[in-house]
């Protein structure tokens, strides 16, 4: 099943040039997607449109089934529910000023009475803090510390600990390793993965780092200057029919 | 390294002992008017005028006969609890307001800012002469003086503080979940915004009790019998030369109760810097 | 060889942040510094320099043209710095001052290092900057005019301006993407094959390491753990640390294919 569906979606921030040009892709159900490009090439841009932090400047984003253009509160509600992000810095993702278990349950707290977790089950919410740290291997005191204390490996597992809390359909990864240092970057993206086949969800990789899509990933896209170029099943990637561009791509790595 | 932590927690620890020793002080001397106090801050007795202190008038009397210490320590109550009705007033008023103009934007934030400049542009304390000068003597207008000076001052401080946080990543995502304007700023600003206000707030009250002492002392505050330290401090003049005590009286009080204002607001500062232990 | 290290422990207060550390980097060859944030691998290319900050102090020697730079006074630190050992760093806007054009900028350097003639300058400049692929339209432009790739191909054309013997390039590539970074990796080839210097490449990212980097040393906690040949470092990585390493950077499977085909 479809989880969202883009067509033709355009957006632009200057009248003489589109951020992003007529992209239309899917994610389908407990698959990743990975968006692979140079900075600047609109990748960012498209995750937020998608996450709704931007304004579309025309086509559609549509989510199970019902498109978003002409969704009520109530739909609003169950897109974001179904949605979460995590990005490029640990660091500024977190309030520096609250606990790591008050950021964690941050999204829980806001859709608590609509929720039916499947995987998590628990009585108190410092029981579920602990379950969701340890189910990113991190130890549970950790709940009750600031985020100054922890590393930025540390951090990063947080905010995916706090995307995964509520069970969304679909995680936005953007660009989630790039400020990591290179052992931490490994973990995450390992960490990512088991997390997926536990739980099931989609995610949309956007990545510069095409290896890091590849490991990831079932089937990766291409974009450069707004425009989506290529998009691929990630055995295809050595076919001769990619696109230039992609193949300039694996040459680097 | 270990010499300089050494000495930073010798400071810590001083400042402390300071403010714990002040505030003990003037506890006291509150508690003794409540529970102690013999004379009428009012009562004239011109018959015994400018004693000299005895067991009876500890501090002596002034130019009407009246003890100086009952005064004095109603003046306390006065004096601090006007500064603390001020400051609470523009605190509740400009933290809101902040918190709209920095999370709203807009027509709002702009108006906001050209009168937050308006007032900037001229020292607290003429604006304050202006506006009571305008409205007339009494504490009563001159409060309302100090708090529209005041406000602004909150409202531009936590306006640059939600505008420095709403651009980070943290608000997205919570803006991303649904969170609405109001949970953003109850959990997400307020703990940021809390801190700097206690601080600024603490180094404020000083210099609003400064300004109602100043500004009585002037004629344009509390008006005589109130005894307001510096009404007391503006009867007290014409006898300077003969009975400077009566001057040294109202005027430590003041002191004493700034300094304390001020370590406070020094150890408040301290205290609300959640990353300090961790920075070399 | 031009370059050779021994015993460099670079320390603040009671605190060793570079170990014992002895390396030698031969004439032209690119020789790579791996390790992780806090390994003290920048620490370690600052003191070459005498770039170290107020606190720090290094102890040990550094030998360039048989003499020990370590103790060289400041003023001659500077004419060496440039002509023998020039740098590119990571931040390429700190690199920039904002209200100079690039020109500005490679006209002082040249002025300071006692290139008299403003014809010559100017001939130089444009050179440099065809060198690393800028036209002649980037001469007159401000630092924010130009993207971090071209910003970070303007200081590399800097830092060759007069030729030196080394080329410290401190984490030149890590705040750039990918694609980027290749093209300032195989642009730093490319110059280093022309002009001769020997580059010594910082960096945390394997995967760099690989394709260019004649010689390989790992660092961790200060101490160079493992040092040898790509070939050995690749192949045969004898520390767990340096086989961490290796296993944490993603690579694409082709990747396995190319190196054990060379």
């Amino acid at each position: 099943m479809t989880v969202i569906e883009i067509n033709h979606l355009k957006k632009s921030y200057n009248p003489d040039k589109l951020a992003v040009n007529d992209v239309s892709l899917s994610i389908e159900e407990g698959e990743s997607l990975g968006l692979v490009g140079e900075s600047g090439c609109g990748k960012s841009t498209l995750a937020r449109c998608l996450l709704g932090v931007e304004r579309v400047d025309g086509g559609s984003i549509t989510f199970n089934e019902k498109p978003l253009a002409n969704a009520n509160r109530k739909d609003l509600r169950d897109y974001r529910r179904n949605v979460q992000t995590v990005f490029q810095n640990p660091t500024a993702s977190l309030n520096p000023k609250l606990k790591i278990k008050d950021s964690l349950l941050d999204p829980y707290l806001q859709f608590q009475n609509e929720l039916q977790l499947e995987h998590f089950h628990f009585t108190s919410k410092q029981a579920f803090v602990e379950q969701l740290l340890e189910i990113v291997e991190l130890p549970k005191e950790l709940g009750d510390r600031y985020p100054h204390e922890l590393s930025g490996g540390q951090k990063q597992r947080v905010t995916i600990a706090r995307a995964i809390s509520i069970e969304p359909k679909l995680i936005v990864l953007d660009e989630p390793t790039a400020s990591l240092d290179v052992l931490s970057q490994g973990a995450i993206l390992e960490l990512l993965a088991t997390l997926q086949k536990s739980l099931g969800m989609s995610y949309l990789f956007i990545s510069h780092d095409l290896a890091a899509v590849y490991q990831l990933c079932q089937r990766i896209a291409v974009m450069k200057d707004g425009e989506l170029l290529d998009m691929f099943q990630k055995e295809d990637i050595y076919n001769s029919r990619r696109h230039e561009y992609t193949k300039e791509l694996i040459g680097i790595f | 390294m270990s010499v300089m932590a050494l000495s930073q927690k010798k400071i810590k620890k001083t400042k402390i002992w300071l403010i714990s020793g002040l505030l003990l002080v003037l506890l006291a001397l509150v508690a003794y008017t409540f529970l102690y106090l013999k004379h009428d801050a009012t009562m004239t007795d011109v018959g015994n005028r400018l004693a000299s202190p005895s067991w009876e008038h500890p501090m002596g009397t002034d130019h009407l006969g009246r003890d100086v210490l009952t005064r004095l320590l109603l003046g306390f109550r006065l004096t601090v609890g006007y500064s603390m009705i001020a400051l609470a007033a523009a605190v509740i008023i400009g933290v809101p307001f902040g918190l709209l103009a920095g999370l709203r934007g807009g027509w709002l934030d702009r108006v906001f800012m050209r009168i937050a400049d308006g007032f900037l542009a001229f020292p607290d304390t003429v604006i304050a002469i202006v506006l009571s000068g305008l409205l007339g003597p009494g504490i009563g207008n001159l409060l309302f003086a100090i708090v529209l000076v005041k406000w602004v001052n909150y409202a531009r401080m936590v306006r640059s503080t939600v505008l420095t946080e709403v651009q980070k990543d943290y608000i997205t995502i919570a803006r991303i979940n649904g969170l609405s304007t109001f949970t953003i700023m109850r959990k997400h600003l307020l703990p940021h915004i809390i801190g700097n206000v206690l601080v600024l707030a603490s180094l404020d009250f000083g210099k609003i009790i400064l300004l109602i002492s100043s500004l009585s002392y002037i004629g344009l505050g509390a008006q005589p019998p109130t005894p307001e330290w510096g009404a007391m401090l503006n009867e007290s003049r014409p006898y300077f030369q003969g009975n400077p005590e009566m001057m040294v009286y109202p005027g430590l009080a003041i002191v004493a109760v700034v300094l304390v204002a001020n370590v406070l607001g020094d150890y408040l500062r301290d205290k609300f810097d959640v990353k300090k232990e961790v920075q070399p | 060889m031009i370059l050779s290290i021994k015993d460099l422990t670079v320390s603040h207060g009671e605190k060793t942040i570079v170990d014992k550390v002895s390396l030698t980097i031969d004439k032209g060859e690119w020789f790579a510094l791996v390790g992780q944030s806090g390994s003290g691998k920048t620490m370690l290319s600052q003191a070459i320099g005498q770039l170290l900050g107020p606190n720090l102090s290094a102890s040990g020697s550094v030998n360039y043209q048989g003499a020990n730079i370590l103790v060289r006074p400041k003023t001659e630190m500077n004419e060496l710095r440039g002509k023998a050992i020039s740098y590119i760093f990571q931040d390429y806007h700190g690199s920039f001052t904002p209200f100079l054009t690039i020109q500005q900028h490679m006209d002082e350097y040249l002025q300071t290092h006692g290139v008299k003639e403003k014809q010559k300058r100017n001939s130089m400049i444009i050179e440099a900057l065809e060198s690393v692929g800028l036209d002649d339209s980037f001469v007159k432009r401000y630092p924010f005019q130009l993207s971090g790739g071209q910003l970070q191909r303007a200081s590399i054309a800097l830092a060759l301006l007069l030729e030196p013997d080394i080329l410290i390039a401190d984490e030149a590539t890590t705040a750039l993407d990918s694609v980027s970074a290749h093209r300032i990796l195989s642009l730093l080839q490319e110059l280093q094959q022309k002009t001769g210097c020997a580059i010594l490449f910082i960096t945390h990212d394997w995967r760099h390491v690989v394709r260019y980097a004649d010689k390989i040393a790992v660092m961790k906690d200060g101490k160079v753990i493992e040092t040898g040949t790509k070939q050995k470092l690749v192949h045969q990585p004898e520390h767990a640390y340096t086989k961490q390493l290796i296993q944490a950077a993603p690579t694409l499977p082709m990747r396995v294919r190319e190196v054990s085909k060379s």
